[in-house]
This record gives structure tokens, sequence and C-alpha cells, in this order.
């Protein structure tokens, strides 16, 4: 499946409810996301230079409800904030998984867009949205803390309108993302976090959830064991 | 009956209202910080949409039974605290508790921390969860002296006996004025309790990656937020208590926790942290020394 | 570099054949020697002249002449010089024999040059993959290794003028000059 095929597949997203006062606890529920994101910047790059002025006192972050966070399970946004390796990649989609949903992902700088500058290098992974679902791109070289803050405040304005949900796409087209992840990784590729059963779980399996990679990965599955310390 | 109905009442309201004083001094820990470091600081609901949207979180990762459990006993400690918290018009059940059953209410948030954590399996947390151990033991000596000195200053661990007389004598026979010593010793374990800089040694985000907090996320990392905003109060609250005189009403007893939490996180924005065991050292040295010292002025 | 430092490694290095010794300046020596003799230059300069760091070993790949060049850096704390000595293998097998007998700290440097060349050094304690773990393809720093084709062949790219840039390229944004326009304005 290319990539606007999968574009072109609407997400069914869940139908308004008719009970008036659920609609208002949905809304200021939704308000509340968007109100208070706990950012994961996972500093790839270049790009998170310009977090620091973004979060102190120049531009403070803080006032739109935005703050650090330093672990997965905590955070709502996962920052990628330039050239993603395919080393790196690994990591981001570990912890892309271990965040809680609904989850967000903004790529920041050219690299996460098109590999920027490192566009003919063998090392990096040249369109981010193929790997993992992007809720917005800050494209730049690298973009200024305005420019960052102006994209935070449009994924607010996602966010308190509903529109923010690709994280759904991830369990719904599952399938798709871990195709991609296996073609640079190989066909061993496994993470820690079960995705079908996740999806399974929270009701938000999709036609596309399981298809030929799931397949591979399910023959390949082993059971998860404790790492050996070592030192 | 109506007595009893009235009670039941207050137990339940106590803590409602600790809650949402609690998450205004979140804030305002938030704002100082910010105003410290020359920032404008969160929105006044700030801390309620941090709550909410942490509640409202679809997808929640739970690591076992205990790990639930956990979570319910260190805010469920606190929430039993409340209750023997005397605050203006309300007693609750403060006169069948008392303060020697108020410091024991206020260790099993720690201790169901420790439960919830270790079943995270994540070193991190086992790392940090023995460090809030280790300064639990720190502060807590200084905070029993300050208690014990106190109670037998007024010869009562009964709370709303201790208000009582503070606030019929006046400024003159508030804790401050007549045990300055134990005052200020209490407030240097009041702020080792809270966690902050320089005794933040089980969070150090930069280090173990918030310690304790490291697997939470969604509704448990929500109840630790709950959590934090009852911390805040039961150390405030206890604190005026037992040496500001009590609230006379709302507003000076808002005016007086307000200003005795400040005065910790004022100085925690302005420091590092120590180490583990820089702060017992610290802590078992100079808080003590003063604690009994002034207990010492106490009995006399 | 002082007249009685020069002597003294004039007189060191005579024994060893086909020793090629350039001086570019007075801190860098250049050495050109044959592969079988390198080890003994490495242990005689390590073991009696203080040579004792193995700053880097660097590779390469003269694909003209079908050869990997390997330089091995030396530097001596007590005289302050830089020795760079040269060697050429074939590049076929690819194959030579590792340093990490005479300094240990070889095995990383050998390491990486395997991974990144392909060249093969016997006696060398793990040849496994370094930094790039997750590489399935040819040593990626070899000349014959065609960086931009494999990319052109494994990514796809996203599109210049997708449709959601259209809103956005007419309130003034996007990409306003393509590289392609900007061309011919130098």
């Amino acid at each position: 499946m290319t990539q606007n095929e999968l574009e072109k597949i609407e997400i069914s997203t869940q139908p308004k409810r008719t009970n008036p006062l659920a609609n208002v606890f949905d809304d200021l529920v939704r308000f509340c996301r968007s109100r208070s994101m706990f950012m994961l910047h996972y500093c790839t790059g270049c790009g998170a230079i310009e977090l620091p002025p973004a979060m102190t006192s120049r531009f403070d972050m803080e006032r739109l409800g935005i703050q650090p966070m330093v672990t997965p399970r905590q955070a709502d946004i996962l920052l990628i904030t330039g050239y993603v390796s395919i080393k790196t990649l690994k990591r981001v989609i570990l912890t892309y998984e271990q965040m809680g949903s609904p989850k967000y992902v903004i790529g920041i700088c050219s690299c996460t867009v098109n590999g920027g500058m490192y566009w003919q290098s063998y090392a990096t992974a040249k369109k981010l949205d193929e790997y993992l679902p992007v809720d917005l791109y800050i494209a730049g070289c690298m973009p200024r803390p305005e420019a960052v803050m102006e994209g935070m405040q449009q994924l607010m304005q996602k966010i308190k309108t509903g529109e923010a949900d690709s994280w759904k796409k991830y369990y719904s087209h599952y399938d798709y993302y871990l195709g991609n992840q296996q073609q640079l990784f190989g066909n061993n590729w496994q993470t820690p976090t079960d995705i079908i059963g996740e999806a399974e779980s929270y009701q938000l399996m999709g036609p596309q959830t399981l298809g030929e990679h799931t397949k591979i990965l399910q023959q390949v599955q082993k059971p998860l064991e404790p790492l050996e310390m070592k030192l | 009956m109506n007595e009893t109905l009235l009670t039941i009442l207050e137990v339940i309201f106590m803590p409602v209202v600790a809650f949402v004083i609690g998450l205004f001094m979140v804030l305002m820990m938030r704002k100082l910080a910010a105003r410290l470091q020359r920032r404008v600081g969160p929105p006044l609901m700030q801390p309620f949409y941090d709550v909410i949207k942490l509640y409202g979180k679809q997808t929640q990762i739970s690591h076992g039974l205990i790990h639930d459990i956990g979570i319910i006993m260190a805010v469920g400690g606190y929430v039993a605290a409340e209750s023997l918290l005397p605050v203006p018009g309300m007693d609750g059940i403060a006169d069948k508790g008392g303060i020697v059953m108020l410091a024991y209410l206020t260790m099993i948030p720690s201790l169901g921390l420790a439960l919830g954590v270790g079943q995270c399996a994540n070193p991190n947390g086992s790392i940090g969860i023995s460090r809030a151990l280790t300064s639990m033991l720190a502060y807590d000596i200084p905070y029993i002296i300050v208690i014990f000195g106190v109670a037998y200053h007024f010869g009562s661990t009964n709370l709303i006996d201790i208000i009582d007389t503070q606030q019929a004598g006046g400024v003159a026979t508030w804790g401050i004025s007549e045990m300055p010593v134990l005052a200020i010793a209490g407030l240097f374990a009041l702020h080792a309790s809270l966690g902050k800089q320089p005794f933040e040694i089980y969070i150090a985000p930069a280090e173990i990656a918030t310690g304790p907090m490291v697997e939470m996320g969604g509704k448990y990392l929500g109840g630790l937020f709950v959590m934090q905003s009852f911390q805040l109060y039961t150390a405030s609250v206890l604190y005026v208590s037992l040496f500001l005189g009590g609230g006379e009403n709302w507003i000076t007893f808002l005016l007086k926790c307000f200003a005795v939490l400040a005065i910790p996180i004022i100085i925690a924005y302005l420091f590092p942290r120590y180490r583990t065991e820089d702060l017992v050292r610290l802590v078992w040295k100079w808080p003590v020394m003063l604690a009994l010292i002034g207990v010492a002025f106490v009995m006399t | 570099m002082s007249e009685a430092d020069s002597q003294k490694l004039n007189v060191l290095l005579q024994g060893i054949e086909g020793l090629q010794l350039t001086q570019f300046n007075q801190r860098r020596l250049r050495a050109d020697i044959s592969p079988e003799a390198l080890p003994a230059l490495l242990a005689l300069l390590r073991g009696r002249a203080g040579y004792v760091h193995l700053s880097a070993i660097s590779c390469v790949d003269w694909i003209a002449e079908d050869e990997f060049e390997l330089v091995y850096h030396l530097y001596s704390y007590e005289t302050k010089i830089l020795i760079s000595a040269h060697i050429r293998i074939a590049r076929d097998p690819g194959v030579y024999l590792s340093v990490f007998d005479i300094f240990t700290p070889a095995a990383f440097f050998e390491r990486d040059i395997h991974e990144m060349y392909g060249v093969y050094f016997e006696g060398s304690p793990d040849m496994s993959k370094f930094i790039l773990t997750e590489w399935q393809g040819p040593p990626p720093m070899r000349k014959d290794f065609d960086s931009e084709q494999w990319v052109m062949d494994t990514f796809n790219w996203q599109d210049y003028h997708p449709d959601w840039l259209q809103d956005i390229e007419q309130k003034g944004g996007g990409i306003v000059r393509t590289p392609e326009s900007r061309r011919g304005e130098e």
C-alpha cells in the first residue's frame, strides 16, 4: 500500500454520542488534553537546540500547558527533533509504543520530512510517517522557537477539534507501519509492546491491522524475557 | 444522630476541599518557579487540566494488581489524613485521632508507592523508591521530635485542643512565638518532606528519570498528581495548626497555609539537589539538633 | 623535531626494510612501509621510542589502484610527535593482521574499519557489528557502494506538492522557490 492510498482511507471516528452530557464531558476532556501536553523530546538531531529557548523564559511553553516529561509513559507528545538514523528509529518506535494513547508525534526539522540534508545517507530514515503516524511537521532547518510554538498551537487546535487522532491510525493500519519497519530492520523485528493485543483490547482494530507483515511478526515473535544484567 | 451525620459529611467534604486547595498549591508552586525563572508560568486552571487529561487517557498501562493497589494506598493514606486535620468550621474526626495518628498516616503514601513501584520492575523506579524511603527515614526524625515538643508544650496530642489554646491566647501564644527554635526545625523537616530541591533525591528527573514515577502513565500518574496536591496541603496545614494558631476563618487560614508553603518552594527553586548520603547527614544533623534544643527549651 | 630526536629515530628505525620517512613539519612524520614490516615498526616505536598512543587507524579506499590504504597514527607524549604509518594492502581479499597485541585500543578501530570497509583483521578479538547494528548491505564506505543509488532504491520520498500543502501555498507558505528555479541564478 502506498502512502497516497493510506491517506485516502479515513479512520472511522467515534460517532458523536447522543447524550448531551456525554458530549460536554468529551469536549471537556479534549479541551484539557489540548491545554495540558506533556512532551517527550527525543533529541535525535540538531533541532533539539531550539527547544530550550522555547521552554525557558524567552518563549515559555508552560503558558500553553506544555511541559517536558522524562519518560514515555508520562508523555503525550513525542517530539522528534531532527534526522532519525535507522538505529535511532528503532528506539523511537519502542518509545512511541510505550506511550499512553492519545499520543501525538511532531516531526521537527526538514530531516523528518524527507531526510533533509542527509537525504543521500544510507544510515538515516527518510520519511518519518512511513514508520510512525505523524500528526504535525514543523519544517525548517532548524525551525525557530516561534515556529515550534506556532506548530504546538496548531496541534492544540487539532486536539481541541478532535482531528488529531493519528494514534488510532497506528492501531488500525499496523500492518502498513510494521511492513515498513520490517523492510529496514529485517523480518525478525519485534517490539516489547503487543500492538495487536492492545488494538483488540481497546477496540481499535481496523481492516488493515492484520496482514501479511503481521503474519511474519506472529511467526517470529518470541515471548519477552527480562534482560540480563551485565556490566 | 444529627451529630453523626454531620461528621460523616465533614469526613467526605474535607478531602475534597483539601484536593482543591492542594491543586492551587501546586499551581502556586509552578507559578513561583516560573517567576523565579522570569517566565510567565502556567494558567490558573493548569493543575486541573493536567489531572483531567491524565484520567482521560484512553490506554492505561497497568503492571498488575499491586501496582493499582499501591496508588490507591498512596492517595488513600492522605485522604485519611485529611479527615484528621481540622480546618475552620470542620473538625472531622480530629478529636479522635490526634497528631500521633496523623504522623502515622502520612507515612502510608510512601509505603504504598513503594509497593506499586515494586511491581513495575523498572530499575529507575526501584532506585527512586529506595531513595524516597531513605529520605523519609531522614526527615521523620526531626519531624517526630518537633511533634513531641509541641505536644509536650500544649499538654495534648489533640490538634483541636492545640489550635484552641493558640487561638484563645492570640499571637503571643502561637507555637511560633513560644517555641521559635522548634518552629525553624519544623520548617526544615517540612521542606525535606515535600521532596523538593535540595531534597529532591528521589525524583531527580535527569538522573533516575523521576524515580517512582518512571513507569506511571495515565491515571496512575494522575493519582500521583492528586497525591502531590494532598501532600502539599497536609504538610502546610499541619504546620499552620502546630505553630501558627490554625485558622480563625478561611481567609487567614488559607493565607497562612500558602505563606508557609511559599518559603520552602522559593528556597527549593534556587538550589540543585544533594546526594542521598549528604541529605541524610544534613537532616540528621541540623534540624535534629535544632529540634532537640527546642525541646529542651520547652521542657525547662 | 630536534636534531637529537631525529637522530635517535633514525638509529632506531634503520633496521626496518623499505621504510621511507617524510617529515612534514616539526611534529608530523609520514612513514611509508610494506605491510609485512608494519607490526615490527609499531612494536619498535611503542617499545623503544615512547609512541604509546595509537590515536587512530584510518582507511582509504583507492579503487583505481585496487588497494586499501591503512594509516596508523602514533603519538608520543614525550617528543610530542605524530607519526603516520601508511601501508597498502590488496583490495580483493582485504585481509590484514591485527595489531591488537601491540596496541589494545586497536580492537575498536579495527572493528570499525571492518564494518565500514570490510577489511578483515586476523587476530582481532571481535569482528562483529560495532555501530551499524541494523545494517544488512555491503560495507558502506567502500567506493563501489553507491549510497545515493541505494537510498533511491530503498526509500520513498515525500511529494513536494502534496494536496495538504496547497492550502498553505495559497496563504503564501510552502516551498516558494524550488531548488531547480534557483539553480540558474548563481
